[in-house]
C-alpha cells in the first residue's frame, strides 16, 4: 500500500512539474549561421552596410541578433534586409538608436516566404565605428563586405521565431528537426515514438515495481 | 547483506543445464536471471536506446574519435597506427563538417542542422562523401586496446546501408546494449550482496538504469560503455566467489570480464591491484578444502587475463607497430605529457589524488580553486551534457546536494546497523576498496599530469562510473536506512526520482540540440 501511495504522489508531481516545465514560454531559435561569436572581426563605421553573403533566411525566422561592440556608446539605428542571388529584398527591418552595445535583435518582416538562401545585410546609421562579432575566414567570396570591401570575417548570427512560446507550441518543430541530420531512417517520427516508447517504459517499470516492492 | 555461506534456496550456482548448443546455454543462463532482472535488463536497454535516438551524431564526448578507431579497424582490419597523421577518413570528417560539429559541439547556443535545407545540404554531402579509410593518425582513443572498437565493428560491418550515419546509429545500439548488460550486472551484484532482499535488486538497478550520465555515455559509441560494463561484471563476479567460494568456472568469469575490461580501456589495469588480492584471498580460504583446486581456479583466472594482454603487447610492438606495449596507453596518461622541464614529484601527486576526492588538510599545497568532490563528481553526476556544454539550471544541484547528503546518512545509518552482517564481507570489501583506491589515484595521476601539460581540466564525472556497483549498493543502503517497513517505499520513491532525473535530462537534451 505504502509503495503504491508512494508511486501515485510521485508520478504525480512529475507529471505536474513536466507540465509547468514544458509551459514555460520563451524566444526560440530558428537558426544560426554556424558561427561561433569567438571575436569582433566584421566592423564597419556609421552610414556604411555590410553585407555577408552564402546566408541562409529560414521561413520561420523573424528577428535577427547579433553580437554588437560600439567602445561603450549607444548602438546607432540599425536597418537589416536580406537579399536574394538576384538582389530581392526577401525581408528587412530596423531598429531606431540607443540600444546599449551586446546582443542587439532586430525584427524583420515576417512571414517572407520558404527559406532562402542569400545574403544578409547591415546599414549602421550615426557616424561611429561598430564591431559585429564572428570569426574569421579567408578574405573571399564567404567574408563579409563593408561597401563592395572585403573583410576578413564573418558575423555569427541568430535567428529567432516570432514572438514567444512554449515548448507545446513548438512540438511540431521539435519533431520536424529531431529528424534532420542523423540517420536516413530517422524522420518526424522520431519524437513522438521516443515519447510514446518513455510512457511504455514509465507503465513498465511502475507495474515491475509494484511487483517487486509489494 | 547475508554471510558469505548463506545461498539462496534453489539458487544452486553450478547446476549443469542440459543443453548442447550455445543459443540453448544462453537461453537456460537467461532463464536463470529472476524475471525482474529481464526486465532491469530491456528497460535499461529500451531507456538508452531512446538516448541514442535523442542526442544527435557525434555528441557523445569523444565519439568522433571512438567512431573513427571502429572505421579504421573495420576498413583495414587493425587498430589505428596513431602519429601525426590524419585522425579521421575523409567520409567522416566531411560528415563532421556538414553537421557543423565543431560549432555546436562546446557552444551551447548553437544548433545543427534545424531546417529541410541544410538537411538536403548534409543529404548531399553524404551521398557524395569521400572514403570511408582514413590513416589512422592519433586521436583521443586510438592509444586504447581494440577490443570494445574490434565489437562495435560487427554492426559497422553488418549495417544494411553503408551511410556513415546509419552506420553509427546501428553502433549505438550496441552501447546501450552493453549499458543494460551493465545494468543487469549490477542487478545480480546486489543480489549476492542482498539475498534476503529482492526488492533491493530491482530497485539498484534501475537507479542506475536511469542515471542520465551514465545514459548520455552509453548512448554514444564511447570506449567507457565496455569498460563500465566489465568493471561491473568484474565487481559481480568477485561477490559471487567471496559469498559461493572460488570455483574454477567462477574464476575463469572473473578472468574473462578482467581481460575484456583490461582489452577495453587501460583505466582497467588500476582495477588489478584489487582483483589480484581478492583472488589470492579467494584461493586462500578455498585452500583447506583443496589445494589443487584453489590453485587451478588462480592459475585459470591469471591465464584468461595475462595470455591475451600479452598478445595484444606483443602485437603492438611487433605487427601493428603502434609505439609501444601499451600503444602509448598508459605512458600517454603519466609523465610523457608533462610541459618540457616540468617535473611533478610524489608528494605533489598525492596531494592532488587527496584533494580530488577529500578536503584539503592544513599542510597540503592548494590543488584546486573548487571543491571537486561537489564541482566535478557530483556535479557531474547529476549532469554535465555533450562535450561539457549544458548542464540543469543551478537551483537543480543545489537541490542534489542536500539529497545526496540526506542519503548519505541514511546509508551510514545502515551500515551501522548492519555492522555484524557486513563483517563477514569484511575481506571482500577491504579489496573493493583497494580497487576503488587504485582507480581513484589513477585519475588523480592522469588529472595533475594532464592539468601539466594543458593548464586544463582532465577530470570528468563518467571517470568514476566503473564503481556504478557501488551507487546502486549506496542508493539501496540509503533507502533501508528508513526502516524495513518504509524502505521499498522510499526505494520506489527513488526511482521515479531518477526517471524523473532522466525524463528532464533528454527534455533539456532535445531543447539544447533542437529548441
Amino acid at each position: 500500500m505504502r509503495v503504491r501511495v508512494v508511486l501515485g504522489v510521485t508520478c504525480a508531481l512529475v507529471v505536474g512539474a513536466l507540465i509547468l516545465d514544458m509551459s514555460g514560454s520563451a524566444p526560440r531559435i530558428a537558426d544560426t549561421d554556424h558561427l561561433n561569436p569567438v571575436g569582433f572581426f566584421s566592423s564597419m563605421l556609421g552610414g556604411q552596410e555590410l553585407c555577408q553573403p552564402q546566408m541562409l533566411l529560414p521561413n520561420d525566422a523573424q528577428r535577427v541578433q547579433v553580437l554588437i561592440g560600439t567602445y561603450g556608446f549607444p548602438v546607432p539605428a540599425l536597418a537589416v534586409r536580406f537579399v536574394d542571388s538576384a538582389g530581392r529584398v526577401l525581408s528587412s527591418g530596423r531598429i531606431a538608436a540607443g540600444s546599449p552595445q551586446g546582443k542587439v535583435t532586430v525584427p524583420i518582416a515576417y512571414p517572407h516566404g520558404a527559406t532562402a538562401n542569400g545574403s544578409l545585410c547591415i546599414r549602421a546609421g550615426g557616424r561611429r565605428k561598430l564591431v559585429i562579432a564572428g570569426d574569421i575566414v579567408t578574405p573571399g567570396p564567404a567574408a563579409d563586405d563593408v561597401q563592395g570591401a572585403i573583410e576578413g570575417g564573418r558575423m555569427a548570427v541568430v535567428y529567432l521565431r516570432p514572438g514567444k512560446e512554449s515548448w507545446w507550441q513548438l512540438l511540431p518543430t521539435l519533431s520536424r528537426r529531431m529528424g534532420f541530420g542523423k540517420a536516413l531512417f530517422f524522420g518526424t517520427w522520431t519524437l513522438p515514438v521516443a515519447a510514446l516508447l518513455l510512457l511504455g517504459l514509465w507503465i513498465a517499470v511502475g507495474r515491475l515495481l509494484l511487483r517487486e516492492l509489494t | 547483506m547475508s554471510s558469505p555461506s548463506t545461498a539462496m534456496a534453489g539458487d544452486s550456482p553450478d547446476r549443469a543445464q542440459p543443453s548442447a548448443s550455445a543459443i540453448g546455454r544462453v537461453t537456460n543462463l537467461l532463464r536463470r536471471v529472476p524475471y525482474a532482472g529481464r526486465w532491469c535488463f530491456a528497460v535499461a536497454f529500451l531507456n538508452v536506446l531512446i538516448w541514442t535516438f535523442v542526442i544527435p551524431p557525434f555528441q557523445v564526448p569523444d565519439e568522433i574519435s571512438h567512431f573513427g578507431y571502429v572505421q579504421y579497424l573495420a576498413e583495414e582490419g587493425r587498430p589505428p597506427p596513431q602519429g601525426p597523421i590524419g585522425q579521421y577518413s575523409p567520409q567522416e570528417q566531411n560528415t563532421l563538417d556538414a553537421l557543423s560539429f565543431v560549432v555546436v559541439s562546446g557552444h551551447g547556443e548553437q544548433r545543427g542542422i534545424m531546417n529541410s535545407v541544410e538537411q538536403q545540404g548534409l543529404r548531399e554531402e553524404l551521398a557524395s562523401s569521400g572514403s570511408p579509410v582514413g590513416e589512422g593518425g592519433s586521436s583521443s582513443a586510438t592509444d586504447q586496446p581494440p577490443l570494445y572498437y574490434a565489437l562495435e565493428a560487427v554492426p559497422y560491418l553488418l549495417s544494411p546501408s553503408r551511410e556513415i550515419l546509419a552506420r553509427l546509429e546501428l553502433m549505438r545500439a550496441l552501447s546501450a546494449l552493453m549499458a543494460a548488460l551493465t545494468v543487469l550486472c549490477i542487478y545480480m551484484f546486489l543480489r549476492e550482496l542482498m539475498p534476503g532482499t529482492p526488492w533491493a535488486w530491482t530497485v539498484g538497478a534501475l537507479l542506475v538504469a536511469f542515471q542520465p550520465m551514465f545514459c548520455f555515455i552509453g548512448a554514444g559509441v564511447q570506449g567507457d560503455n565496455l569498460l563500465f560494463l566489465a568493471s561491473a561484471a568484474t565487481f559481480l563476479g568477485l561477490a559471487r566467489a567471496f559469498r559461493r567460494g572460488l570455483s574454477t568456472k567462477r574464476a575463469a568469469l572473473i578472468g574473462l570480464a578482467t581481460v575484456a575490461g583490461v582489452l577495453a580501456k587501460l583505466t582497467f589495469i588500476a582495477l588489478l591491484p584489487g582483483i589480484a588480492l581478492a583472488l589470492a584471498l579467494l584461493a586462500w580460504r578455498a585452500w583447506p578444502s583443496g589445494k589443487g583446486q584453489a590453485l587451478r581456479s588462480l592459475a585459470v583466472a591469471s591465464a584468461i587475463v595475462v595470455i591475451p594482454a600479452l598478445a595484444y603487447g606483443i602485437l603492438n610492438t611487433s605487427v601493428w607497430h603502434r609505439g609501444g606495449v601499451t600503444a602509448g596507453g598508459v605512458a600517454g596518461a603519466t609523465t610523457s605529457t608533462n610541459a618540457p622541464g616540468q617535473i611533478i614529484n610524489f608528494r605533489e601527486t598525492l596531494d592532488y589524488i587527496w584533494q580530488l576526492y577529500l578536503p584539503r588538510l592544513p599542510f597540503m599545497y592548494r590543488e584546486f580553486s573548487y571543491y571537486p568532490l561537489i564541482t566535478t563528481w557530483l556535479d557531474g553526476t547529476v549532469g554535465q551534457f555533450g562535450w561539457l556544454d549544458y548542464t540543469f539550471p543551478r537551483w537543480v544541484y543545489t537541490v542534489a546536494h542536500w539529497l545526496f547528503a540526506g542519503l548519505g546518512v541514511l546509508a551510514l545509518v545502515t551500515v551501522v546497523r548492519m555492522r555484524s552482517a557486513i563483517r563477514p564481507w569484511l575481506g571482500m570489501l577491504v579489496c573493493f576498496a583497494v580497487m576503488t583506491v587504485g582507480l581513484l589515484a589513477a585519475i588523480g595521476d592522469a588529472g595533475i599530469h594532464y592539468r601539466a601539460s594543458t593548464n586544463d581540466v582532465f577530470e570528468q564525472a563518467r571517470y568514476l562510473f566503473p564503481l556504478l556497483a557501488f551507487y546502486g549498493l549506496f542508493m539501496v543502503l540509503a533507502a533501508r536506512g528508513v526502516g524495513r517497513r518504509w524502505a521499498p517505499a522510499l526505494g520506489a520513491a527513488l526511482v521515479v526520482l531518477a526517471m524523473a532525473h532522466g525524463l528532464f535530462a533528454e527534455t533539456l537534451t532535445i531543447s539544447r540540440y533542437y529548441g
